[in-house]
């Protein structure tokens, strides 16, 4: 019949659907995260400045932490802060994102971990926003600050979003199925940052349990932003290419993991 | 036909079956299923989930599952129209959404011909918190298309849905037949190989009904393939060649769909034929009720139209009051045509013991077409107010007339040869 075609919409390869898809949440996670404040996304650079300002006037004015010696407390918490508030955050939301997509995950075909790729994208997007903003301020402000430490900055972002993707699609399976997931990840995260040396510099850990703080991958990927972005450090270490691979690994675990549960999702979300 | 191809796409790898996506082919059928079941993982301690994450996890199933389905296998040409009728939870649903890919089957085969994209389960992937106007949008990046793409279409589906200003609200607010109203328009616009509907009749008001109808009627004619699931056999035999009728998750039967849905309903009127035999007496009066105690019809189950039928039987009254007796006639499928109670017409029932009422009933000129009918018989309360029980007995009316309807209405043709 010539007119059964009519009107028929040529079918996209899948890779282009998904585009498409991953495209359209990633604005409605953006969307949302700002629709209800009246700010709206200028919130994204207000946050992080009034919680640095926090941080200054708590460390510097009450605990006086003169011991840092010659860095500048301010710009040595900045750097730092805000690759943990991303990670965090990513990880917090993108573990329950399936849960606000459980009527399409019951009814409709797609691929789940678009949804997990969109929250954490959203998340680290923003992120990055408000660091930049905190770093521009804080030049402008006269801190001592290599703004050309970005050019390893910016892809350490890359690696740690690997990183975070990876651990998050982990913890977002998991939580589908396991409703305690979300309430044992916000203490555990707490306790991961203050084992981190992002409020404190590693020397003033004791010898002793030194190596088991610099075991964190998260301690290595701190250092590294101090090295580039207050020492203006530009020279790639080998380091740089264990940190990608093991990002990769992470993520591709926490995808295996991800994919091995997703075909079950619809019967648990 | 390949089914043997590991299925596509990000939702994992296969469990026991899969959905295989083969080049279009003009012969082929556009989808098969071969011997599909599902089976839902039990979550039966509090323990149970971990257990159930790890044995997902080394690649087993579920250690205690709950067969929604099994063995079902059909094949759906392109062009074609399959009803898929049954109780609630007789596995309708699952059957769809594997069908639709949203979950993998757990053992058989799912051979799709065609776009998997374009499968699509009306007022679904509708995202409760977006307006009606991002859920198209939704709708449109689920099937791949771009803002823009979609942009062209918007105004068709508007007018479709016809649900006014509403489009720029949360579809939260909605109304389910508002919903319904969107998510058909968002179908009709965008034209799928395989339309599959879950119920989406049943939700909307009269006249959307008649449009949806209409249009699905269209898409048939225009070489659409449907897959319709509902509960109205009036829509399945209108709108598909055959059906399937599922029962406990298997296939009770599969054919042309005027002898399915018959089938269904004469096994749905046996199973409450069952409970429609006379109340025993003592029964009735410990629970102190009005019970049709007999009821025969005269001359028997066959008749000629325009014979006379005698209907007559027994009723039980607890209080010795004088109960009302109501009588029916219905079609097979439960289409009223007659009903007429003693109260109406004055009538009081013969007492033929303290507690026993007699009454007896008589159509002459039967005017009913030829068809399988049932009469039945209520009883009611004195006041006429409170239906207790009816007993019914089926009859049919034979005859060749080529009219249509259920009853002859005395008429008359004025033409001047």
């Amino acid at each position: 019949m010539a007119s059964a075609r009519r009107g028929v919409v040529p079918a996209p390869p899948a890779r282009v659907r998904d585009r498409a898809l991953f495209a359209n949440f990633f604005r409605r996670e953006l969307k949302t995260r700002y629709l209800g404040s009246i700010t709206g996304l200028a919130w994204a650079f207000v946050h992080p400045l009034v919680l640095l300002a926090v941080y200054h006037f708590v460390f510097t004015t009450v605990f006086r932490t003169e011991r840092f010696g010659s860095e500048s407390f301010l710009a040595f918490v900045a750097v730092a802060l805000w690759p943990w508030l991303a990670a965090q955050e990513g990880i917090q939301r993108g573990a329950t994102s399936l849960g606000g997509y459980a009527g399409l995950i019951r009814k409709v075909a797609f691929p789940h971990e678009l949804v997990v790729y969109a929250s954490v994208s959203a998340t680290l997007v923003l992120q990055l926003a408000g660091y930049l903003a905190v770093l521009v301020a804080l030049v402008a402000y006269g801190e001592p600050l290599h703004l050309t430490g970005l050019l390893i900055a910016l892809p350490l972002w890359v690696v740690l979003g690997i990183a975070v993707i990876g651990v998050t699609l982990f913890f977002a399976a998991l939580q589908v199925f396991i409703r305690d997931v979300e309430h044992v990840l916000m203490p555990a995260l707490m306790i991961l940052m203050y084992l981190t040396p992002i409020l404190y510099p590693l020397k003033l850990v004791p010898e002793s349990m030194r190596s088991w703080v610099a075991v964190n991958p998260f301690s290595w990927l701190v250092g590294r932003l101090r090295d580039a972005l207050l020492a203006g450090n530009l020279a790639l270490e080998w380091g740089d290419a264990v940190a990608l691979a093991v990002a990769l690994a992470i993520f591709f675990a926490g995808r295996w993991v991800f994919r091995r549960l997703s075909p079950h999702f619809e019967d648990f979300v | 036909m390949s089914t043997a191809g590991p299925p596509q796409g990000a939702n994992g790898p296969p469990q026991g079956g899969g959905v295989a996506p083969v080049a279009a082919s003009r012969t082929a059928p556009l989808l098969a299923l071969d011997g599909v079941g599902k089976d839902y993982a039990k979550v039966e301690s509090r323990g149970g989930q971990l257990r159930l994450v790890w044995d997902l996890l080394r690649g087993h199933g579920a250690a205690h599952v709950f067969r929604a389905l099994d063995a079902v296998s059909f094949t759906l040409e392109r062009g074609a129209s399959l009803g898929i009728i049954g109780e609630n939870g007789a596995g309708k649903s699952t059957l769809l959404k594997i069908v639709a890919s949203v979950i993998p089957p757990t053992r058989g085969h799912v051979t799709v011909n065609g776009r998997v994209g374009a499968l699509l389960e009306l007022g679904s992937g509708f995202h409760p918190d977006y307006t009606g106007l991002a859920n198209i949008e939704l709708a449109a990046a689920l099937l791949g298309l771009g803002p823009d793409e979609i942009a062209a279409k918007q105004d068709e589906i508007i007018a479709f849905a016809d649900i006014g200003e509403h489009i720029h609200d949360p579809i939260k607010h909605y109304s389910s037949g508002m919903v319904v109203r969107l998510g058909f328009a968002v179908a009709t616009a965008l034209r799928p190989d395989i339309l599959i509907t879950d119920e989406v009749l049943a939700v909307g008001d009269e006249s959307f009904q008649k449009k949806c109808v209409a249009w699905m009627e269209e898409y048939l004619h225009d070489g659409g393939t449907l897959l319709l699931c509902s509960h109205s056999m009036y829509h399945i035999q209108k709108l598909c060649r055959r059906a399937l009728w599922l029962r406990d998750g298997r296939t009770e039967r599969y054919g042309p769909a005027m002898d399915v849905t018959q089938a269904y309903l004469a096994f749905h009127e046996e199973k409450s034929a069952r409970s429609r035999e006379p109340i025993d007496a003592t029964v009735a009066a410990t629970a102190g009720v009005y019970a049709v105690q007999s009821l025969a019809i005269a001359p028997g189950e066959m008749l000629a139209q325009g014979d006379t039928l005698d209907v007559r039987g027994e009723v039980y009254s607890p209080d010795g009051r004088t109960p009302v007796v109501l009588i029916g006639i219905v079609r097979a499928d439960g289409t009223p045509i007659y009903g007429v109670a003693t109260d109406m017409e004055g009538i009081a029932p013969n007492r033929m013991a303290p507690d026993r009422f007699a009454f007896s009933f008589t159509l002459p000129g039967l005017a009913l077409l030829p068809g399988k009918y049932v009469v039945r018989a209520h009883a009611m309360d004195p006041e006429g107010v409170r239906l207790f029980d009816h007993v019914e007995r089926s009859f049919v009316v034979t005859g060749a007339s080529r009219e249509m309807g259920f009853v002859r209405l005395p008429h008359r043709w004025h033409d001047r040869s």
